[in-house]
Parts: C-alpha cells; sequence; structure tokens
C-alpha cells in the first residue's frame, strides 16, 4: 500500500509539475473510519515511529476531524510561521506529573520532559472564507522528545483523509484552493523530507521546538471552557511549572494585529519566519543577519549591511536592508521571489506571502 | 567612508559595451557529459534520500552508478564518521536541478565526514554544504552546472563553512556563480590538487583561520583566488593563509555574478574584475609563493582593504585592511589582451596604474593604510613585503586612492616593500592528511 501511494505521489509529481491545475481534483471517495482509542500515556515510546499517525490516540473518532483526546491540548503561537497559505493546528501532548519548566532566558524557552510530543498539522479549507469546512489535511509533523532529545517525525494524510503515514523522504502535492478574496489558488505543495526539519528546528545543530515558548504562547486563546492565556492553561494542566506572574514573562505581538505598532509587528513577522534560522545559535548564522524579536543592532539586522552568501538571493542590490527603500533591499527582494535558491525561507515558500511582504516594505520604507 | 571611483562620467565611457564584452571571455567546459549515464529509477533515487535520512553514526552511504534526479535535499544530520561514496566522478551523477525547496542540493553536518567519487550538478543555489562540520573531507568531488544559462548558476560549488579541519582534495567546481571552492569561517584548512574553472572566482578562502591553498589549477575564472575578510560575521576575522605551488591561468572569464550592464550588487565578488590573478581584501598574514600566475589579463596579484569595495566598515573585531602580506618567488607572465574595464576596480587599474594604460599588471596595491600605524605608504606600515626576482620587470602599481576619483595617484616604486616576511600556519590537524 505505502510503496503505491508513493508511486502515485511520484508519477503525480513527474508528468504534471508544470500544470498542477490537471492533477488537483484527485480527491478520493470520502471513507469514514474512525481510529481505533489509544491510550497515550500506554504507548511504547521505543516503538516511535508508528506507521500510521491513528496508532498515536491524538484524535477522537474520524481523524480528520482532529479532535483531540484527553490531555491533547490545542495551542497557538501569537504569530504564525508562513508555509505557502497553509492553515495550521498545533496540539501538546505531556506525560502526567511531570511540567516543563520555565527557562530563565529573554524568550522564555521552556525545558519540557521526556515524553512530551508536539503535534502540527498543515490543512487546506477549499474556501478560505469558510475554514473549519472541506479541509484537505496534507501532513502532520510530530516533535517529540525520548531520552533527553527532540526528534521529528513527518506524517503524510492519504487522500481519503482516513490517516497518515510516516513518510521520511518529502512529497509534492498538488493543491488548490479558494482564497479570502474568491480568486482560485493551485500550487504543488512541497513535503519537507525528515531531514530537513532540521533546516528550521536547529539550535547549535540539535532539533529543538520553535513555537513552544513564553513569547509566543503569552496570550489569550479559546479553550471548551472559554478564554484563558495560554501559559496559565499550561499550568492548570500541569504542562508548565508555575505559578508565576506571566505579566513578567515575554510576549511577542500578533503581526496581523494592527493596534500594534508597525516595528513590533514586522519585528514579530520576521522573528517567526526568519529567526529561527538567522540567530546566534541558527543554522544561517553565517550571514551575520540576525531577525529575531529581541535583535536591536541595525548591522545583525541588516540595516545598510552587504550580504556574504547571498549568491542570486541578492538581485541587483547592496544591502540587507536600505532604510526607506524596500525596493532597494535584499530582504524583501528574497521574499518576493520564488525562485528556489534566492527564495527566503528556504522551505514552505512556493509561493509569495503578499501579505507579509506589504507589512516588511512598510516597515523599511518607514525608516529614516 | 564611502568611496566610489568612478562614475558615468569617467572617460572610459568611450568604450561601448559590445567591446567589453568582446573582451572576456567565457566557457561552458565539462569535465564528460553526464547525459550518457543510466537513469537511476524513483526507486533508486529515493533509497539515497533515505540512506541519508537513516544514517546512524559510522555508516557508508554508497551511491552506484547512474545519473540520481533528486527532488529533494540530500542531508546529513549531525552524525559522526560517515562516508559517502559514489562510484566515481564520471559514473555517480546526483543531478538537483528539479530540487523544488532548499538552499544546497548537499548538506552535511556532524564530525568525521568523508564524501567522494561523484559529481553533484545544477543546484539551485549551493552544490555541497558542509557546516558546523569538524574532520570534513572532500575528496574527487566534481561540483558542476551545466544547462550553459551561466546566470542561473547556484552561487558555491563546494562549501563548507563553520567547520574545523577541512581538506578538499583532487576535487573540481566549475561555472558556479560566485566561487567555485569556497570556504568560510573556517579553522585549519587544506585546498588541494583540485581544479576551478569557469567560476567567477575559483577558490576563495574568507575569514579563516590557518588555511593553506596548494597544489591546485584555478584557470579560466574572473579571479584566480581570493582571500577576503569580509565584516560582520560570528567569525569577526581571520588570519593565516598560505597560497603556493598553485597554477592561476588566464582567469579571463567575463564575471557574471551579475549581468554584464548592472552595477555591482552586495556580494563583493560581483566587483572582481575579470582578468584577476590572485585577489586579497583585509586579508592577514598571508604567504604567496611558488606559484605560475600567467595570463591573467587585468591583474596578477592584488592587494586591497575593504576601502576598496565602497561598504560601511564598522564592525566589531574586524580591521579592513589587508596586512602581513609575503610574496615571493612566483612566476609571472602577462598577456597583451587588454585588462578589463568591466568593473570599478578593473578601470582603476587599466586606466591608472603606473605603466602606462592598458598595461596588464603583475601586482598592485591599492594603497590604503591605517593611519594610526604610520605616517606614509613608503614607511610599510601594513608589513607588505614582495620578493620576486622579476622584480625590475615586473609590472607594479601602488596607487594613491584617498583622495577620491578626482586624484588618483600611482607609483612603479616597489622599494618600500622589498622585505621578508614570516607567516606560520599550522594544518597539522587534519586527519586525513597524507
Amino acid at each position: 500500500m505505502r510503496k503505491l501511494i508513493i508511486v502515485c505521489l511520484l508519477s503525480i509529481g513527474a508528468c504534471k509539475q508544470n500544470s498542477p491545475a490537471e492533477s488537483e481534483t484527485i480527491v478520493a471517495e470520502e471513507v469514514i473510519w474512525e481510529a481505533p482509542a489509544v491510550d497515550l500515556s500506554q504507548v511504547d515510546f521505543s516503538q516511535i515511529p508508528f506507521k500510521n499517525l491513528s496508532e498515536y490516540g491524538f484524535f477522537l473518532g474520524q481523524m480528520k476531524k482532529m479532535i483531540p483526546a484527553e490531555g491533547v491540548l490545542l495551542y497557538e503561537p501569537s504569530s504564525s510561521l508562513f508555509t505557502d497559505y497553509a492553515h495550521k493546528s498545533r496540539f501538546i501532548w505531556m506525560p502526567k506529573g511531570n511540567p516543563a519548566q520555565l527557562l530563565d532566558d529573554v524568550e522564555g524557552s521552556m525545558d519540557f520532559p521526556d515524553k512530551t510530543i508536539l503535534i502540527k498539522n498543515f490543512f487546506y479549507p477549499a474556501d478560505f472564507n469558510r475554514p473549519s469546512e472541506n479541509r484537505r489535511i496534507l501532513e502532520t509533523r510530530l516533535l517529540i522528545r525520548r531520552n533527553g532529545t527532540w526528534d521529528a517525525f513527518p506524517y503524510v494524510w492519504k487522500d481519503d483523509q482516513t490517516d497518515a503515514i510516516y513518510k521520511v523522504v518529502g512529497a509534492e502535492i498538488p493543491v488548490k484552493w479558494t482564497d479570502e478574496a474568491g480568486n482560485e489558488q493551485v500550487i504543488n505543495y512541497i513535503v519537507p523530507n525528515k531531514n530537513q526539519c532540521k533546516n528550521c528546528h536547529n539550535k547549535q545543530e540539535t532539533m529543538v521546538p520553535i513555537g513552544v515558548k513564553a513569547k509566543y504562547l503569552n496570550h489569550a486563546i479559546t479553550f471548551a471552557e472559554g478564554e484563558k492565556n495560554q501559559l496559565l492553561k499550561w499550568q492548570e494542566a500541569g504542562y508548565l511549572s508555575g505559578p508565576t506572574d506571566i505579566a513578567l514573562l515575554p510576549s511577542m505581538v500578533d503581526y496581523r494585529d494592527e493596534n500594534h505598532s508597525l516595528e513590533l509587528r514586522a519585528m514579530a513577522y520576521l522573528d517567526i519566519n526568519c529567526g529561527h534560522c538567522h540567530r546566534a545559535e541558527g543554522p544561517a548564522s553565517t550571514s551575520g543577519l540576525f531577525l529575531t524579536y529581541e535583535e536591536k543592532d541595525p548591522l545583525r539586522l541588516g540595516i545598510n549591511k552587504a550580504p556574504v552568501a547571498a549568491g542570486t538571493g541578492a538581485g541587483s542590490f547592496k544591502y540587507d536592508i536600505v532604510p526607506g527603500h524596500s525596493d532597494q533591499s535584499i530582504l524583501t527582494y528574497r521574499m518576493s521571489t520564488n525562485k528556489v535558491g534566492a527564495a527566503m525561507p528556504e522551505i514552505g515558500r512556493v509561493t509569495v506571502h503578499e501579505e507579509g511582504v506589504k507589512l516588511i516594505k512598510a516597515w523599511i520604507d518607514g525608516m529614516k | 567612508m564611502n568611496f566610489n571611483l568612478f562614475q558615468a562620467k569617467n572617460l572610459l565611457a568611450i568604450f561601448s559595451l559590445s567591446l567589453l564584452s568582446g573582451c572576456n571571455s567565457s566557457t561552458n567546459e565539462q569535465l564528460f557529459d553526464s547525459s550518457k549515464l543510466s537513469r537511476a529509477s524513483a526507486e533508486e533515487v529515493e533509497k539515497v534520500v533515505e540512506q541519508f535520512i537513516l544514517a546512524e553514526d559510522s555508516t557508508v552511504i554508497e551511491i552506484p552508478a547512474g545519473f540520481f534526479e533528486l527532488k529533494t535535499q540530500l542531508i546529513l544530520d549531525n552524525k559522526n564518521d560517515i562516508t559517502i561514496r559514489g562510484a566515481g566522478m564520471t559514473e555517480t551523477v546526483l543531478s538537483f536541478k528539479n530540487l523544488k525547496a532548499g538552499g544546497e542540493g548537499v548538506k552535511l553536518v556532524g564530525n568525521r565526514i568523508k564524501i567522494e567519487d561523484l559529481t553533484i550538478e545544477n543546484a539551485p543555489g549551493d552544490g555541497i554544504k558542509a557546516q558546523h562540520a569538524e574532520d570534513i573531507t572532500f575528496r574527487k568531488v566534481n561540483v558542476t552546472w551545466t544547462h550553459g544559462r551561466k546566470s542561473d548558476n547556484g552561487t558555491y560549488a563546494i562549501y563548507p563553512v563553520q567547520c574545523k579541519n577541512v581538506l578538499i582534495d583532487e576535487c573540481v567546481a566549475s561555472h558556479s556563480k560566485d566561487a567555485g571552492i569556497y570556504v568560510g569561517q573556517s579553522e585549519n584548512v587544506v585546498v588541494r590538487n583540485s581544479l576551478a574553472f569557469g567560476n567567477v572566482a575559483g577558490i576563495e578562502i574568507e575569514n579563516c583561520d590557518n588555511a593553506e591553498v596548494y597544489g591546485n589549477i584555478a584557470r579560466d575564472n574572473a579571479g584566480g583566488i581570493l582571500v577576503f575578510n569580509l565584516p560582520g560575521l560570528p567569525k569577526a576575522d581571520g588570519r593565516g593563509t598560505k597560497i603556493y605551488n598553485n597554477e592561476v591561468l588566464h582567469n579571463n572569464h567575463v564575471n557574471f555574478a551579475v549581468p554584464i550592464s548592472d552595477e555591482p550588487n552586495g556580494n563583493t565578488v560581483t566587483m572582481i574584475p575579470p582578468g584577476s590573478g590572485i585577489v586579497l581584501l583585509a586579508a592577514k598574514d598571508v604567504e604567496i609563493y611558488g606559484n605560475k600566475i600567467h595570463e591573467n589579463k587585468t591583474v596578477g596579484l592584488a592587494i586591497a582593504n575593504y576601502h576598496i569595495t565602497g561598504f560601511p566598515m564598522d564592525a566589531p573585531n574586524w580591521s579592513p585592511f589587508s596586512s602581513n602580506i609575503y610574496i615571493h618567488d612566483n612566476d609571472y607572465k602577462r598577456t597583451w589582451r587588454f585588462p578589463d574595464i568591466s568593473k570599478e576596480f578593473g578601470q582603476l587599474i587599466t586606466v591608472h596604474n603606473a605603466t602606462g594604460i592598458g598595461r596588464t599588471q603583475d601586482i598592485i596595491y591599492d594603497g590604503f593604510w591605517d593611519k594610526n600605524l604610520g605616517n606614509a605608504i613608503q614607511s610599510n606600515p601594513m608589513k607588505i613585503c614582495i620578493e620576486e626576482s622579476q622584480m625590475a620587470d615586473l609590472h607594479f602599481s601602488l596607487f594613491d586612492l584617498w583622495e577620491g576619483e578626482e586624484n588618483i595617484k600611482s607609483s612603479k616604486d616597489y622599494s618600500p616593500f622589498v622585505c621578508k616576511g614570516q607567516i606560520t600556519t599550522d594544518v597539522s590537524a587534519i586527519t586525513d592528511l597524507k
């Protein structure tokens, strides 16, 4: 069965790579299949990765509805990484009685116990104006901590949406949707291969989570019982040590929230989209360009900074950021191109994030 | 300080663009024709991807003969004692022409890694990148771009960065849009017995400590061998490089890092004038000897300071000056070809040299110096030492660019720089040296 899927995907990729529009209509008959209940606390972690996502027991009933099992807790970072307009949902599961510890750093990093599982689903609603209907789930990425280290396990959803299958080599999936403005969009979505996870989830060559830091979680979201700050919710659930005064913990804004200053919104966007690599401990440290929310040094932020190894990514421009001139800045050039080798970020970017480009352009154009 | 040497009003506007492109050569030469290899099946390609992903410490990844067309990156994720081995440079070809995402074709992270006997083709970004690797060997690896549209080629062919104990041996790098063999922000580096051609820069050592470059051929690039220190990097400055017994031949290729009609962009290599043999930029502690530096039409060996770029120079723990340079016992041969005027740096050399307009130079020094260290360049404050037996016959120019483009001066007088230098490098930590 697995072979068959692979062959199928490869043949789609091989034949239709220039015209995804012809192939995106492959949607199998809906199959009603309910995952058998699994007690997550009884899972044998040494047997991970399982072949099927359903074997973990994250979701109850029909998998595609993503109804979390007990202890599987929804979370949302304040700003989200752009991945070709995919919608995302994130959950965390932790073993009982062993909360994460808040670390004393500027980002509010957390030290998680073994058996922590982070679950991130990528899906496209057929109509972005009706985001909860007709969702096509493409992949679920797991980050699981065992023996003190994190490991990444990618699962690709079956066309019939009953389950997802462990797949390390990546995939290419044609997908279409209608965007908020009513326009049809068609792309070849790229599922990264397993080792590409570390292109982003990388701190000094060790696999690390990105979104589960206080600065991203220190805001309220809607739970079944109502709105609540996520850090408080985690403490209640026994997932985070405490209590702590959350007002003293770092927090980052939602870059989409226009109530905040352009500066903060731009820095939040750059942080979540670029800062995982572009930081002193990240793979893009080679560039000397550091784009975390906390960075204040103009040269490190790229202001009048010549590139190092940008190659074709430099376009016809001299500096990463030319204050007042987004049209002459390498940063916005690389955000605005889809050319592999020049496009930034390097992964999850077969399309340009128009709204993100607009935000960063406005920020650069307002600089003096 | 923003130092713009030339503007459009310069007399050189009389040279037409067609003349420019006529002067610089271009090549699409390939070592062999990879299209004749048998194509690996989808299953065979997938197996290679899986081998990289599933590799554990001490794995040998054998890639059989054939032409492998990859759509995803090959990444070795922080493993130790790994050998990646093809069936030979002309037998095993990994093509990344259809790579859909990722900055490089192959990425290697870990310790005691060896990659050998294969070819990498047409990666959209870099060919092979190694980062945070200690004891890494590239041997008999060929990295190239074959499609002929050179402006679409990738950036670096062989690209170790932030590594320790790097050996690049018997490799070939061609047609990259920046440097073919580029070693950045690393310590203990040997590049030897390798060939770089058709690149913008053949071999480049950048912000590295303790590097030796010997027994290589750098030919038909825009610039042959470069030693640079760039500002604002985590490895702030580099020192200690020996370049010896290399052949640096007719590096007269057009600089295709940017379209010929475009100004240089922020990548320093875009400023390199075609016809450059060896270029030092903000380089520290460099010894250059025993090289054949032949038929590079603009300049055989250029000693430059970062001022020449016109870029901001304010960066911590870094100096824009080249210092402690010792050049001796090299063999120079000029060419009658007209030197470069497509780049500002080329125009400077071609027009304002001390020998006469349009005369190829063997050695030039741009003449910036740290004024905290001396009152005049004649006191040789940066310790630039040149001992060449042919010196009286060489075309040497010392420039004075302090007063900007309006008042460029140059001198043939090399006497302040006749001295012995002392440079030490120690690459004994490289375990795979035989």
